[in-house]
């Protein structure tokens, strides 16, 4: 019945060609979240400039987000058909780490605009950004200029936000909040937590009930305002630049060791630090390219502020804490 | 003839039993296996476990009462007046609602009762609040459809006696209509129980912070951030115990049907000005309360770029699979759920009301069990042997059709009860079984309640976006799955237009598969 | 004395089936209506009760046209084929609201209740429910309440149908001793010949909304005029 037919038999057919140590065209298979493979994302066009020069089809797989990415691959072991896992961030990766799932890239990265020099092994940046809140410029004529001002002034803005617990952003924010006040988070959490419209479960949610006028700022990215430029010649929005620095999220891919198409898939992410896939990505994905600057960087960007400097937990101290700290803040916020 | 009928209902209950246990037996197998973490099972001496199992429930029990309470009001309302114009129109608009996917339902109350909107809560519409408005506006016009063919189940003598007798309303109330609607209410209230205790993305948004999490939203924390299946089956378990308990509450104050009972036509007899005016504004009330919402999405999504987006052929090409997943699920939901009904009447029949019960117990709360649950679980079971991928859409179907059977059973339990009851004796003197007995003498009486339960599970199905997310697709494999990519992707205008086209799409299904599995006229006996 | 008097009643979709009812019953006597399916029976009686409003016509009982009173305040009680009884409700409660539906008796009328089931054999069964009684006990149940209610029309639609021959001659024989006993007109409306003859000095043929022919019982069925009676009855 409609496609599904066709499908179905394609994945059969697929399951039995595994088997064939030669097949017509090679299939390299990315896992990645659901934004980056679908139409409105990078998907299409890595796709086809891939394609281009590899001679293999590129199969995207797209599963809801980084975490559900990483269970997946866990729960499909070596009988995994992923080659690449693509879009978890350094909250993620030591875990990855430890899964003892994937095999080392062997690249170099060279000019890369990251603040500090790249040296996991394991795994690739392919883009990057910074948390910021984000705010109307019509309805919020000054908004803070620092995280600490935010949390102490008691008649300021009203803060839409996401839960750690679901939401990569939401982590972020926690994140940045322990960065910058240390053990006083809780403190800094109990000031903040009256002018929380609410916590959603995940980013769209939070950003959907921003553009409808519920609070007067939304933990987003600072290049969210960019879309809004871009895509809908929309100046009314922009991030609020924070003092102490903004809370940086870089996302990286990883080969998988079970894969088949090792050689490929080494190609693949060379091919994923080049210009030709580094270039699709800021109007696309809405993050900062690793490599290339201002070539591939739209001019509209400039419009953004500079976050610097950038703000990281190391992966080992998130891997080792997240839990307790996620349980802090539960108690802070749930009084 | 128990015997017989038992053997599919058996087939059925293991079938149930196992697409839900093997699932979670799986994950408390992994998390035996060294390299994952040991589970905390000490749950009930966690404070925050506490508190959030006091909070679900909570949450629930009041979003119950204040969707059913009502619902009975209003489906007496429209019950009193068959010859209401644009009845079909608004009974088919109260289908809706959960057709909607949570986050969308979010927007639109939002859009509706936040600060922008036309009737503006502020700042307490986060809490509380909010979490009963959404869930009222999901639940009030489901319970009303499952309640509104009861009325017709009464005898038109027992209103013709009561008019002679004298009663008033309320008389009319405690002794024609009650002892009717008290054998399904509890029924009804279960369901609206469970759906509100697994309400996840509208609990946790509108609820406003982590003072409103529920058992659901830590089952999911569990199963995909700290990874630890087995708190996470421990967790489902609870929710699963839980309800029924609740369940067992329900049971208590059930009834099962007395020997004598009918389908009539509605009777019309001759109602004051006053009760007229009573129910015209319950229904007006009803219908701009579930209407209000709906009307926002419409507005939002007709100042999107529809055009564009109707003559995407990807957006058909999701939408014919969504048709798909819908209808599958709703078949197999239903030829299940027929054969635990068939055998729960058929205990009711002989007496064995607890069994019956117990029958309909089953098909009911496996509702409870996340599907993120059984769906990691079923990874785990099946992902060593075969290409999970190939089995997408198998697994998708058969998970919604699990997920659709407690609405079978409110559907089409009462109406199958009522037939079985009536005709069991007269099908076996004239050796009328099998197929041609489903053709001549359950066909036409259960039309009616077959084409709503069919419906409502294809509508449901349509509209999940939970259980497909957990798949993955390689392209836009559903409207649900299309919403949530674009609304990840700032594109909330086209997502708002997408689901207006899930919501037209929905209507149309749902009036379709109704009518023409339901027919045009009521049977009369 | 009942009067019913050029009573007409259609129904607006069907036009062709317009009904017409011409006829008297005396004080004390039950009069039994026999005919086809269809033929308007059952309507009449609900004319009767007032579950139907006539086109035009009267309905005369002791001077008074019922038609100006409301369904509850109508002389009649009627007792259906079934459907009569309340199920969730104990015996002595469903009779009791033949008395009133707030349930609040004064105790003679809490005795008369008891006497009334006494009457019809159910004493010593008050608690009981419906559910747990045969047919014909639940139609006795019926008749008790319409015993209470002491109203000067008694309507019996098929009310004896579903019950054996020896209990169906029981409890015509006790329609017609309380009719008498309490000078109440019934109308009896069955499908065996042989009820009106045990019950009805006086039967009426009613066929296509009509009065098709009144007459003495034995003469009405032994004769047989009309052919369409002679349909109706059968070879005897």
């Amino acid at each position: 019945m409609y496609s599904v037919l066709p499908r179905l038999a394609a994945g059969l057919a697929s399951f039995l060609f595994c088997f064939s140590l030669q097949a017509a065209t090679p299939n390299l298979v990315v896992y990645t979240y659901d934004s980056f493979a679908s139409d409105w994302g990078p998907g299409p066009k890595v796709k086809a400039a891939f394609e281009a020069t590899c001679n293999c089809t590129l199969e995207l797989v797209g599963l809801s987000d980084g975490v559900a990415m990483l269970n997946r691959l866990k729960l499909e072991g070596d009988n995994s058909r992923a080659d690449i896992l693509l879009g978890i961030d350094t909250n993620l990766t030591a875990e990855a780490r430890s899964s003892g799932l994937f095999d080392a890239h062997g690249l170099s990265l060279q000019s890369s605009a990251l603040p500090t020099p790249w040296q996991d092994d394991l795994f690739l940046p392919y883009d990057f950004g910074y948390f910021a809140f984000v705010y109307n410029k019509e309805k919020l004529a000054s908004p803070p200029t620092s995280l600490r001002q935010l949390v102490d002034d008691s008649g300021g803005p009203t803060l839409l936000i996401q839960d750690p617990r679901t939401s990569t952003p939401g982590l972020g924010l926690m994140l940045w909040m322990k960065k910058v006040y240390g053990d006083k988070a809780d403190q800094a959490w109990a000031q903040l937590s009256p002018r929380i419209v609410t916590v959603s479960k995940g980013w769209s949610e939070a950003y959907g009930l921003f553009l409808k006028g519920e609070a007067d700022m939304v933990l987003s990215y600072t290049t969210s305002p960019a879309y809004h430029i871009i895509a809908e010649q929309d100046l009314r929005f922009a991030a609020a630049r924070f003092e102490e620095g903004h809370y940086q999220q870089i996302e990286v891919a990883g080969m998988v060791r079970s894969s088949q198409q090792k050689e490929l898939a080494h190609q693949f992410l060379a091919f994923m630090i080049s210009e030709d896939f580094q270039k699709i990505i800021p109007t696309t994905n809405w993050m900062y390219p690793v490599v290339g600057g201002q070539a591939v960087v739209p001019t509209e960007f400039d419009q953004l502020i500079n976050p610097a400097p950038a703000l990281l937990l190391d992966e080992t101290s998130v891997a080792e804490q997240r839990k307790r700290w996620v349980e802090e803040w539960l108690e802070v916020m749930s009084r | 003839m128990i015997v017989s009928r038992a053997i599919p209902a058996g087939l059925v209950l293991a079938l149930l039993a196992l697409l839900v246990l093997a699932p979670m037996a799986g994950l408390l197998h992994l998390s035996a296996l060294p390299g994952y973490e040991p589970a905390d099972l000490r749950i009930w001496e966690s404070a925050y476990l506490r508190r959030v199992l006091y909070f679900s429930i909570w949450q629930a029990l009041l979003s119950t009462l204040l969707s059913v309470l009502p619902a009975i009001l209003v489906a007496r309302a429209f019950a009193m007046q068959p010859d209401l114009p644009l009845r079909r129109l608004l009974l088919g608009l109260f289908a809706l609602p959960l057709v909607v996917p949570g986050v969308v339902v979010v927007m639109a109350v939002v859009s509706v009762y936040g600060s922008d909107g036309w009737l503006p809560l502020g700042r307490s519409l986060y809490g509380i609040n909010g979490i009963l408005l959404a869930h009222v506006f999901f639940n009030l016009p489901l319970a009303v459809r499952l309640l509104l063919p009861l009325w017709k189940m009464i005898p038109q003598h027992h209103w013709q006696l009561g008019e002679q007798l004298g009663m008033n309303a309320w008389q009319r109330f405690r002794f024609i209509e009650w002892p009717m609607l008290r054998e399904t209410l509890p029924g009804v209230l279960l369901l609206v129980f469970m759906l509100c205790l697994t309400s996840f993305a509208v609990v946790l948004t509108l609820g406003g912070g982590p003072r409103s999490t529920t058992i659901e939203v830590a089952i999911y924390q569990s199963l995909r951030f700290d990874f630890d299946p087995a708190r996470a089956v421990m967790l489902a378990l609870l929710q699963l115990g839980l309800c029924m308990l609740v369940a067992m509450l329900t049971l208590k104050f059930q009834r099962m049907p007395e020997v004598e009972i009918a389908t009539s036509a509605p009777y019309r007899s001759r109602r004051t000005t006053l009760s007229y005016v009573v129910n015209l504004v319950l229904i007006m009330a009803a219908t701009l309360y579930v209407g209000l919402p709906l009307l926002s999405l419409l507005i939002d999504a007709l100042q999107g770029p529809v055009i564009k987006m109707a003559t995407s052929a990807q957006l058909w090409q999701a939408f014919a699979n969504t048709l798909f997943i819908g209808i599958s699920a709703a078949l197999l939901s239903v030829v299940a759920g027929w054969f635990l009904l068939q055998y729960s009447a058929s205990l009711a029949r002989q007496g064995r009301a607890t069994g019956a019960r117990l029958v309909d117990l089953a098909g009911s709360i496996v509702y409870v069990i996340p599907p993120l649950v059984i769906a990691t679980g079923m990874f785990v079971l099946l992902s060593p042997h075969v290409d999970v991928f190939d089995w997408v859409y198998p697994i998708v179907i058969a998970i919604n059709a699990l997920m659709g059977l407690p609405f079978v059973v409110r559907c089409l339990g009462p109406s199958i009860r009522q037939s079985h009851a009536r005709y069991h004796r007269l099908c076996l003197s004239l050796d009328l079984q099998g197929w041609n007995r489903f053709r001549f003498i359950d066909w036409p009486l259960l039309r009616r309640p077959l084409g709503l339960a069919i419906a409502l599970v294809a509508v449901l199905a349509m509209g999940d976006l939970g259980v497909i997310a957990l798949f993955g697709s390689t392209q836009t494999a559903t409207l649900p799955l299309m919403i949530y990519q674009q609304l990840g992707a700032y594109l909330i205008s086209q997502a708002t237009v997408t689901a207006l086209l899930l919501l037209l799409l929905c209507l149309a299904v749902f009036a379709l598969l109704e009518r023409g599995i339901g027919g045009k006229a009521d049977v009369v006996n | 004395m009942l009067l019913i008097e050029d009573l007409q009643f259609g129904y607006s979709s069907q036009p062709a089936l317009n009904m017409h009812f011409d006829l008297r019953v005396e004080d004390g006597e039950v009069l039994s209506l026999i005919g086809p399916s269809g033929s308007g029976k059952s309507t009449l009686l609900s004319l009767i009760a007032g579950f139907l409003s006539a086109s035009s016509g009267r309905i005369i009982l002791d001077n008074n046209d019922l038609q100006a009173l409301p369904v509850a305040e109508r002389p009649v009680s009627i007792v259906f084929q079934q459907h009569n009884l309340f199920p969730h409700l104990d015996l002595y409660t469903n009779v009791a609201l033949g008395i009133d539906p707030s349930l609040r008796l004064l105790p003679g009328q809490i005795d008369a209740v008891r006497d009334a089931l006494a009457r019809l054999g159910l004493e010593n069964m008050q608690r009981r429910k419906p559910g747990e009684l045969s047919g014909g006990q639940r139609q006795r149940v019926a008749l008790a309440r319409a015993l209470v209610r002491r109203r000067k029309i008694l309507l019996l639609d098929e009310a004896f149908a579903a019950l054996g021959p020896a209990m169906r001659a029981e409890l015509l024989e006790l329609v017609k001793t309380l009719v008498g006993e309490h000078d109440m007109t019934a109308l009896l409306i069955s499908h065996q010949p042989s009820d009106a003859l045990i019950a009805s000095t006086r039967t009426a043929f009613i066929c296509e909304g009509r009065v098709s022919m009144l007459a003495p019982t034995d003469e009405l069925l032994a004769a047989a005029a009309p052919p369409e009676l002679r349909d109706y009855l059968g070879s005897q």
